[in-house]
């Protein structure tokens, strides 16, 4: 077998909902986020030791926490963002997790989604944190600035009585950090319960692009932070999976896509799809390779995927402005992990092929990936 | 309601279902859903048939979605110890670095400024949008209001007398070019000051990017350069996977700056970047660093060896292939590339054959010089190892270019019709540019351009412009001509 090959190498059951796994950068220590039955949060950390992993640390606070990121911690601190039921942000030393570094009340709702940059990239701009929640708002945070956020995007004030109106606001389901390639550049993509995808743009503080798309937006990731935006993976409810090509925007159309219908669903042992529509819940680019990614589907199923250039990235239409052509997508492999959603995903920043992923069948695993330098 | 079978849905006739159309057919679209109905088992189940269908569509469509299949996850009880090893010791390894991180006290390195904290409207876009073009339209209205203040009263009959639609035709086409040129004008100085600024800028920042990253260097703990060198030679993988070399460059050169110690593979991986832009001699060097550092390092010498072929060195590339035989003996490149290098041996000048030496010969034209020179540089690369032949002195021509520029004889007669065709216009009283000038200009001009200007008098800036200042001064300068 020459191609990729993914193996479960550890399995660790728990007894609470996992909700976010991510590996600590530089160790070979992943911490679990998860909501207990009695919804108080739990933060676990695992230590790889040769065929067994070992719990080092376990914390328990009053929240359950939702999700969690290293992107703005450098590599001497390493503290964790962690975004929890209550619409708190907090950052944890995890040496020391009775007192957060910082925490503020950012949401009035659930924090659904965060992401971090600026840690480890050098000469990148300052580091930020930013968070997507129930409540239709996404914020970005500076942890030197104090209680209020840097960027605050919301929807526009309600009017009336909220009860009529509640359900006007858009829910944020994901957030990603991308074209931070200088100290003054930085856009945020957020995707909505119903299907809204929008780039902000930091810089000029506006709305960069929008668009709609069929179903709502459960993951979006740009294939690097750290570089002009290259390429934007957005995944949807019942299946859809989109790669945009961010090289090349056209005035009216926008960024050019390929698009996968049945990126959820079990492709089956004969090849043939069956089964009802299932959600791409996250998606996952390899750190050592930004063309090849990872979703994770809501029938336990993970598929890779490489990503192919077109010869020329971009036409000329008729009026002979420049438009992106997108690319192909080309299906590595597909493996059944669980019986359940697997909903995080974490490839470990240092190490080839070795990741973590939380599925909802209340279990941790952790994968090991064969051959991935030979795509 | 039944389900429609997949032969209605996609409307295949049973015929089709059959080892001879099956062999017979050329189209992958057909093919994949052959290969569906027979996998459905809804017409039968066929085995052979199947397989059959299966390995044309291969044929037909290697990456057809019908050989995406589910696998079931393995284990690791199914892997051989051998493998698991290297994750294994990776583990210790990445243990001892996360230990010697957590020693490392955290300094505040200096970090940019926080951002003014500020919001970004949504939903809004539509209004602003709106605004903006309303404003826009009213100017235009505006603009087209005071155009129309210039108009004849229809009832003035001695206007109209002295009106003459023909030059009057010939004043507006004038007035647009000018507005025309006004703005290429004004882009090209635009132009030309945004590219001294970002040139100034560019040495300003780059002076300022290096001493920042002398300070950050010091600042590193080896642990983090290694890392940060790591992540950069990554990054210029990825770049040179998508044949971005200028980029990839940038960044293996920013590896080896962060860890130059252990820099052989960024050293190795920049070399081959500049190989593929056929940068030789940059080329040469890296392979040289990394040579330094790894000194048997197979790749390194080969693309050594490729660099001196392609710069023209084939007799040092003839041995550095042979070098890399010596350590990979069955190196498929390094053979193919001397067994044509035997073939072309022939050619090739003894060792000991002196290189020969081409004089620069002095050219008033700076142009002229630059491309003798690159001719040079070509021969030089062609065969520098070339039998020794007498010297031969660049027998280039030398030529005049001042015989090119006959502003004199030219330009009068010309200028003296397009004028004399200008005068003609009566108060045409734009806005001129200083008539000296134009002079100036038309003297410098060489032949070529000059008829061009003949030829289309009136899109020429400089003959237009004359019309400006009204007849007199055009004879001025005729006869200052």
């Amino acid at each position: 077998m020459d191609k990729p090959q993914m193996i479960e190498h550890l399995h660790e059951a728990v007894n609470y909902t996992v909700y976010d796994t991510k590996w600590i950068p530089l160790s070979a220590k992943f911490v679990v986020l998860g909501s207990k039955p009695n919804s108080h949060g739990i933060l676990d950390i695992y230590e790889l030791n040769e065929a067994k992993l070992e719990k080092v640390k376990s914390v328990e606070k009053k929240a359950a926490f939702k999700c969690g990121t290293f992107g703005a911690s450098s590599l001497r601190n390493r503290h964790m963002a962690i975004g929890d039921f209550e619409g708190r942000l907090q950052v944890l030393d995890l040496e020391r997790t009775d007192l957060a570094v910082y925490n503020v009340k950012g949401h009035n709702s659930i924090i659904n989604c965060v992401d971090a940059i600026g840690g480890t990239q050098l000469e990148c701009g300052s580091p930020e944190i930013v968070t997507g929640s129930r409540d239709g708002a996404v914020k970005v945070w500076d942890i030197r600035q104090g209680q209020a956020p840097v960027v605050d995007i919301s929807p526009p004030a309600q009017m009336g009585d909220g009860i009529n109106n509640s359900n006007l606001r858009r829910d944020c389901w994901a957030v990603a950090f991308g074209n931070t390639y200088n100290a003054e550049e930085r856009i945020v993509a957020a995707g909505y319960d119903n299907g809204d995808l929008k780039l902000f743009d930091l810089r000029a503080l506006a709305v960069r692009w929008e668009a709609t798309i069929k179903n709502g937006i459960c993951g979006v990731e740009f294939d690097r932070r750290d570089i002009p935006m290259n390429k934007l993976a957005v995944t949807t409810l019942e299946g859809g999976l989109l790669v945009y090509d961010m090289r090349t925007q056209h005035p009216t159309k926008g960024f050019s896509w390929v698009e996968e219908r049945n990126a959820g669903r079990s492709v089956g042992t004969n090849g043939i799809i069956n089964g009802p529509k299932a959600t791409v819940w996250t998606v996952r680019h390899l750190p050592q390779n930004r063309d090849v990614f990872l979703t994770g589907g809501g029938t336990g199923s993970i598929r890779i995927w490489k990503y192919e250039y077109p010869d020329r990235r971009f036409t000329d239409d008729a009026d002979g402005i420049k438009e992106g052509v997108a690319g192909k997508l080309q299906m590595v492999s597909a493996v059944t992990l669980s019986s359940q959603p697997v909903h995080s995903f974490d490839w470990h920043p240092d190490k080839l092929g070795l990741a973590v992923a939380g599925a909802f069948d209340q279990s941790v695993r952790v994968l090991i990936t064969t051959k991935l330098n030979t795509l | 309601m039944e389900k429609k079978r997949l032969l209605e849905k996609y409307q295949i006739p049973v015929g089709h279902l059959d080892f001879d159309y099956v062999k017979k057919c050329e189209n992958p679209r057909e093919m994949e859903k052959i290969v569906m109905i027979l996998r459905s088992g809804e017409e039968g189940f066929y085995p052979d048939l199947t397989r059959c269908a299966e390995e044309k569509l291969k044929e037909l469509k290697p990456n057809s979605k019908m050989f995406r299949y589910e696998e079931q996850i393995r284990t690791s009880d199914t892997l051989d110890v051998q493998e698991l090893k290297p994750i294994y010791d990776w583990t210790e390894h990445i243990k001892y670095k996360d230990h010697a991180l957590s020693v490392l006290k955290e300094d505040s390195t200096h970090l940019p400024p926080i951002r003014k904290p500020s919001k970004i409207e949504i939903d809004k876009q539509e209004d602003k949008d709106t605004k903006t073009q309303k404003a826009e339209s009213a100017a235009k209205t505006n603009i087209s209001a005071k155009k129309q203040t210039n108009r004849i009263k229809s009832t003035d009959y001695n206007k109209w007398d002295k009106y003459d639609p023909d030059e009057e035709i010939l004043r507006m086409d004038l007035e647009e070019e000018r507005t025309k040129e006004q703005v290429q004008v004004r882009a090209n100085q635009l132009e030309t000051a945004a590219v001294a600024k970002s040139k100034a800028g560019h040495i300003d920042k780059q002076a300022v990017a290096e001493q920042r990253l002398a300070e950050q260097l010091k600042k590193l703990s080896q642990l983090e350069r290694e890392q940060y060198a790591e992540r950069f030679r990554l990054r210029g993988n990825e770049y040179f996977k998508v044949k971005d070399y200028d980029q990839a460059v940038s960044e293996y050169t920013l590896a080896i700056e962060y860890d130059p110690e252990q820099a052989a593979r960024a050293y190795n991986n920049r070399a081959i970047s500049q190989l593929k832009q056929h940068k030789y001699v940059a080329a040469m060097e890296d392979c040289e660093a990394c040579l330094r550092l790894e000194p048997d390092n197979v790749k390194a010498i080969l693309r050594l060896a490729d660099a001196n072929y392609g710069y023209g060195r084939r007799r040092e590339s003839y041995g550095l292939y042979e070098r890399v035989l010596n350590l990979e003996s069955n190196n498929a490149s390094a053979q193919k590339m001397l067994k044509q290098l035997r073939q072309e041996l022939g050619e090739l000048a003894p060792s000991n054959a002196t290189r020969l030496i081409i004089e620069e010969v002095e050219q008033k034209d700076q142009k002229e010089q630059k491309s003798q020179k690159e001719k040079k540089d070509q021969k030089e690369q062609l065969k520098p190892k070339a039998k020794p032949q007498p010297k031969v002195v660049q027998t280039k021509k030398e030529y005049d270019l001042a015989e090119l520029v006959k502003p004199n004889r030219v330009v009068k007669s010309k200028i003296a019709s397009a004028a004399e065709a200008l005068g003609k216009l009566k108060g045409s009283n734009h806005n001129p540019n200083s008539n000296s000038d134009i002079g100036q200009k038309q003297q410098q001009m060489p032949l070529p351009l000059m008829m061009m200007q003949q030829g289309m008098p009136t899109s020429q800036p400089e003959l237009r412009l004359n019309n400006n200042s009204g007849s007199s001064k055009n004879k001025l300068l005729i006869q200052e001509l």
